[in-house]
């Protein structure tokens, strides 16, 4: 346990130490440096920018995570059950995504949601149809598409790897007793996925609130700047601590952003995952 | 760690033989039961979960979905066989007027004095070193949270739970200053170290631990008299296989990929990961009297992904479910 | 037991940090760091579009046997200035010199990051370089860095679509007459330009403001005034490109440097830029399909026969303050941009501000191998003699704010909503201008808008 907790103590724990101590202070070109308590925390209480990217990136979680992981699980379970052919080249082409790096999969789907030269605009020539999955209205949809993809793999091979820990002896016995498949994926497999549900439900939610690489590189493909530079949370407080030189500011804007996601990921499952791990 | 050291070698050695004994005799009795049941399914059309039959439809859902996740690659693949000219003039599914394959992957390695290679070097350095790091402590770590009674067991969850909702981005700074103030910025180290904590490798391990190594096994083993270190070694190891090898795999997705941490870090070209190179060259587009090179950018893409597939590959093995349950029969 | 071992190592290290905010600001005496002018390792930061930074620190290297250069390729400009930024306030791991965007410098003058290059004779060198990237590179009238490269805003033309509507790019001399071209050229399909509003369109916009004369921002010492629609200037600019939005003569859904606009130059539908004179291998390589139809001419004026120019770009070498080795830093700012490395930067592509290179015949000589291939793409036309008349026009007095990242990320945030048609032109820039305002008041300026 130490080796691991010395690294965290070191990578995580006393940078989050200093970035709620200069959540205090605030930065100035004129004036420099001086310590103002909360009220940057005040600030962003009526920050409307700041709350506009939260409901965003909530609306995002609602929408994105549970198709994500229904996905996931779904195939977790086609797999696992041996009733596909070519199981190997399903595994792997399900995963695959997760391999690219985001920079290189938000360019692959720049080009498919493109309404000019792309896919999309193919299609469009094709049918006669005027689909532009880039107008603001659906641009969140377009984004989650993104990360879907990259992430269903991910979350597939945590349940996969969960039911593959399941003992043979089990299934055997069950079907000694004549349960059916269905009978063996109710009361055996869903039970078994139910602990990295939990986790998993955890680190996607975690992961939508702290969404920045997606549209932080779609934003120059966009047309009419539809990703501003307070989209989501993230990228919000990288434009303030980057070109805004209110690194304080944003500093603040991450600790309350950690005690919403905290609260959130408390209410929706942490309890059972407590109980997981009694 | 825990000794009983209440017997004697002798009447250890003869327990053990016994023990051996009666789990021969077991294994039999289960491969009896097996064929028989083996038999009697195929007899009366049950399914069998070891040997089920394969199901056309599913394979077909399941093949519409493989679809959607590999054609952005037929992209990646028909792009990397373009000049930069057919690039930007043919249409993106499409092949273009030269097959420039060959010719890109020669530049990608050749171009700026053969940049790309010392990249790759560099990429792998830091996943042997900080993905095997982050995979040997997340086993350790949460193998102990997940066996192991010790106060402020449920403080810990918190305690990581808060600090991994903390934005990195906010933490990139604080970060870079730390690291600063160590003049470990600039070197490997300060790509290794952060990559070190895989804090969903560490939950991972925790949760697998819990499931896959009943108690009852790692009583029976200590009351055999067996160290932690041996029981974790012989019995615990070879069930969590597929859940360390979960946690190898994404603690070297997630270096492999890492973008974020080195671009604050590292400021030296020679120590970039591949994915602050290729970026760099993509970057080289939209400068201002640059030239673009968006054909190597791709082909490099490509090249990138290649030892992930491999690693894939190698490590899949272990996902057989056969593994564990051939484990719990010892 | 381990958890006070935690706890009393955390709170060491927290300390440490604590320690190191209270001090980062020590700058100390700037003498004491000049160092020895003929011996130093020098780390130098930026970028190398041109893929000439080896050769030319080489050269470096060998005419001053003590100095070494370690050049460090930080990828965009953005990032340089970032990291800068990162490593000023660690007190740590800066570079000795550093490449920087021009509208950037300002700001680390203002927060004390370079050093007052007039210590070592720079103001003296004035007269050398062109105005347009003099002047911008001074706060305080002391230079703090030394233009390398600038890019006087050209007029950039595809001959073929112009011909095809009946327009002579070459008698457009005013934005009026630019404005009648925009409507022959709609009515073939095409655009006479591209503008979305982006931040990535930020530059272009100052570069089109500055040559009008407008003053949106004014920044005297602790004080900016505000104003963004009112000036004279401004209403000049904004009524003119509302009327091109207005009659959809311009594409507002191609942002500058999107994989789309490099398409769109490649097939005739963006038919023209107003863009730095730097762009022509941005052309070459992201439009080969045109090869032969573009050209360049000199920027359309706002009054008949006036010649103002305006810059788009260019970026400066200068000495940052954290370096223990000023005097030999300097001299390779001095070598790079005034000495012999300026013309090296000049033969690899580099648009140089150099008035002597400017002026050069070698510059504009068609038979060296880069003009040669340059001219080619541009159907035979002698392209840098164009783009030297302009390096040598005068320009109006334009000051960046001392904020410029700021400004030009969260241009792209209000000023894009004028280009979908959500509010005019006047409103999203009025918006701009608020925000702008709140801006300054956060770094402790004091603001009025006008």
């Amino acid at each position: 346990m130490w080796p691991f907790a010395v690294v965290f103590i070191f990578v995580f724990i006393i940078p989050i130490c200093y970035a709620i101590y200069i959540s205090f202070f605030k930065k100035q070109m004129i004036g420099g440096t001086k310590f103002v308590a909360l009220e940057n925390y005040q600030r962003l209480l009526v920050d409307q920018q700041f709350w506009s990217s939260v409901g965003r990136v909530a609306i995002f979680t609602i929408f994105q995570v549970p198709v994500m992981l229904f996905l996931a699980a779904a195939m977790a379970l086609a797999l696992d059950s041996m009733k596909l052919h070519g199981t190997k080249f399903f595994r792997i082409s399900t995963f695959l995504p997760y391999a690219v790096p985001a920079v290189v999969s938000t360019l692959i789907w720049g080009f498919v949601y493109g309404a000019k030269y792309g896919l999309v605009g193919s299609f469009n020539s094709f049918f006669g149809t005027h689909i532009d999955v880039l107008s603001p209205d659906v641009l969140l949809a377009a984004i989650a598409n993104i990360n879907t993809w990259e992430f269903t793999g991910y979350n597939m091979l945590i349940f996969y790897s969960s039911l593959s820990t399941i003992p043979h002896s089990l299934y055997e016995a069950a079907s000694i007793d004549g349960a059916s498949e269905w009978q063996i994926v109710k009361s055996i497999k869903l039970p078994e996925l139910k602990g990295s549900l939990a986790i998993t439900v955890i680190f996607s939610i975690i992961g939508s609130f702290q969404l920045f690489n997606e549209p932080s590189i779609l934003q120059n493909m966009v047309p009419g700047n539809a990703i501003t530079t307070y989209y989501t949370p993230n990228m919000y407080a990288y434009n303030l601590s980057f070109s805004g030189n209110q690194s304080n500011y944003a500093a603040a804007l991450a600790i309350v952003m950690a005690i919403i996601t905290m609260a959130i990921a408390y209410i929706v499952q942490l309890k059972s995952m407590k109980e997981q791990m009694k | 760690m825990t000794s009983t050291g209440r017997l004697t070698a002798s009447e250890l050695k003869a327990q053990e033989r016994a023990a051996k004994a009666a789990e021969k005799a077991r294994q039999k009795r289960i491969a009896a039961d097996e064929k028989a049941e083996r038999k009697r399914a195929a007899k009366n059309g049950f399914s069998n979960p070891a040997n089920p039959t394969r199901s056309i439809g599913l394979t077909v859902v399941c093949a519409i979905f493989a679809i959607y996740c590999l054609f952005p690659f037929a992209y990646l693949m028909i792009n990397a066989t373009k000049t930069q000219a057919d690039f930007t003039s043919t249409f993106g599914m499409g092949f273009g007027k030269t097959f420039a394959l060959w010719d890109n992957i020669v530049t990608v390695f050749t171009y700026q004095d053969g940049i790309f290679g010392r990249w790759f070097i560099n990429t792998i350095l830091y996943v042997v070193v900080g993905a095997g790091g982050a995979t040997l402590l997340a086993i350790m770590g949460g193998y102990a949270l997940a066996k192991f009674r010790f106060p402020g067991r449920n403080l810990c969850f918190a305690i990581i739970i808060g600090a991994i909702s903390v934005p990195g981005i906010a933490l990139a700074v604080p970060q870079f200053l730390l690291f600063a103030k160590l003049n470990l910025t600039n070197t490997p180290w300060s790509m290794i170290i952060p990559s070190l904590v895989s804090t969903f490798g560490l939950y991972l391990m925790w949760i697998f631990s819990d499931q896959a190594v009943p108690d009852e096994l790692l009583e029976a083993a200590r009351v055999d008299g067996a160290g932690e270190f041996r029981t974790f070694f012989q019995i615990s190891l070879p069930l969590l296989a597929p859940g360390i090898v979960t946690t190898a795999l994404f603690a070297i997705v997630a270096t492999w990929n890492n973008y974020f941490l080195p671009l604050i870090m590292l400021k030296d070209s020679n120590w970039y990961p591949l994915t602050i190179g290729l970026n760099q060259w993509k970057d080289q587009a939209s400068t201002a009297g640059g030239q673009a090179i968006q054909n190597l950018v791709i082909t490099g893409s490509l090249i990138t992904i290649i030892p992930l597939v491999i690693s894939f590959l190698c490590l899949q093995k272990y996902w057989q479910s056969g593994l564990a349950a051939g484990a719990v029969k010892e | 037991m381990r958890n006070t071992k935690k706890v009393i190592a955390a709170t060491a290290a927290v300390a440490t940090l604590v320690g190191l905010a209270a001090c980062g600001n020590g700058s100390g005496d700037s003498n004491a760091n000049k160092g020895d002018a003929d011996k130093a390792e020098l780390v130098f930061w930026g970028w190398d579009s041109g893929n000439s930074m080896k050769d030319i620190i080489a050269k470096f290297e060998k005419a001053n046997p003590g100095i070494t250069v370690k050049f460090n390729n930080t990828g965009t400009a953005e990032k340089t200035s970032t990291a800068l930024s990162n490593a000023i306030a660690a007190g740590n791991g800066a570079p000795d010199v550093v490449m920087l965007e021009d509208p950037t410098v300002t700001q680390f003058a203002v927060t004390d990051g370079l050093v007052d290059l007039s210590e070592f004779g720079a103001d003296k060198l004035a007269d050398d370089f062109a105005a347009g990237p003099w002047n911008k590179l001074q706060y305080n009238s002391k230079p703090y860095a030394l233009p390398i490269d600038s890019g006087p805003e050209m007029f950039f033309y595809n001959k073929a679509v112009f011909d095809k509507a009946g327009v002579d790019g070459e008698s457009i001399k005013t934005w009026d007459d630019y404005y009648e071209a925009a409507k022959k050229i709609r009515a073939t399909g095409s655009y006479i330009t591209n503008l979305a509003g982006t931040s990535n369109d930020y530059q272009p916009f100052t570069a089109q403001i500055w040559q009008a004369g407008a003053q949106p921002w004014k920044v005297d010492g602790e004080k900016i005034t505000i104003n963004m629609t009112k000036d004279e200037g401004m209403q000049r600019y904004i009524k003119f490109v509302q009327k091109l939005i207005d009659e959809d003569l311009v594409d507002t859904k191609t942002p500058n440097w999107s994989d789309d606009w490099n398409r769109e130059l490649n097939d005739g539908t963006i038919a023209s830029l107003t863009i730095g004179a730097w762009m022509p291998i941005n052309l070459m390589t992201g439009a080969p399909d045109q090869a032969g139809n573009w050209r360049v001419a000199q920027l359309p004026q706002w009054e008949e026969g006036q010649e103002v120019s305006a810059e788009d770009g260019g970026s400066a070498l200068a000495v940052v303050k954290l370096s223990k080795n000023q005097a030999a830093a300097y001299k390779f700012v001095e070598y790079m941009t005034h000495g012999d490395g300026a013309q090296v930067m000049a033969d690899t592509g580099t648009f140089p501000s150099l008035k002597k290179i400017l002026a050069s015949d070698s510059f504009t000589d068609p038979t060296t191998e880069a003009n040669k291939k340059t001219n080619d793409y541009f159907g035979g036309q002698n392209v840098n003699e164009v783009l030297s008349e302009a390096a040598q026009r005068p320009t109006e007095k334009f000051q960046y704010l001392p904020y410029n990242p700021f400004a030009q990320s969260s241009y792209g945030d209000e000023v894009s909503k004028a280009y979908t048609g959500d509010i005019t032109l006047e409103q999203a820039l009025e918006n701009y201008g608020k925000k702008l305002a709140e801006q300054g008041e956060q770094q402790g300026y004091t603001v009025t808008v006008k």
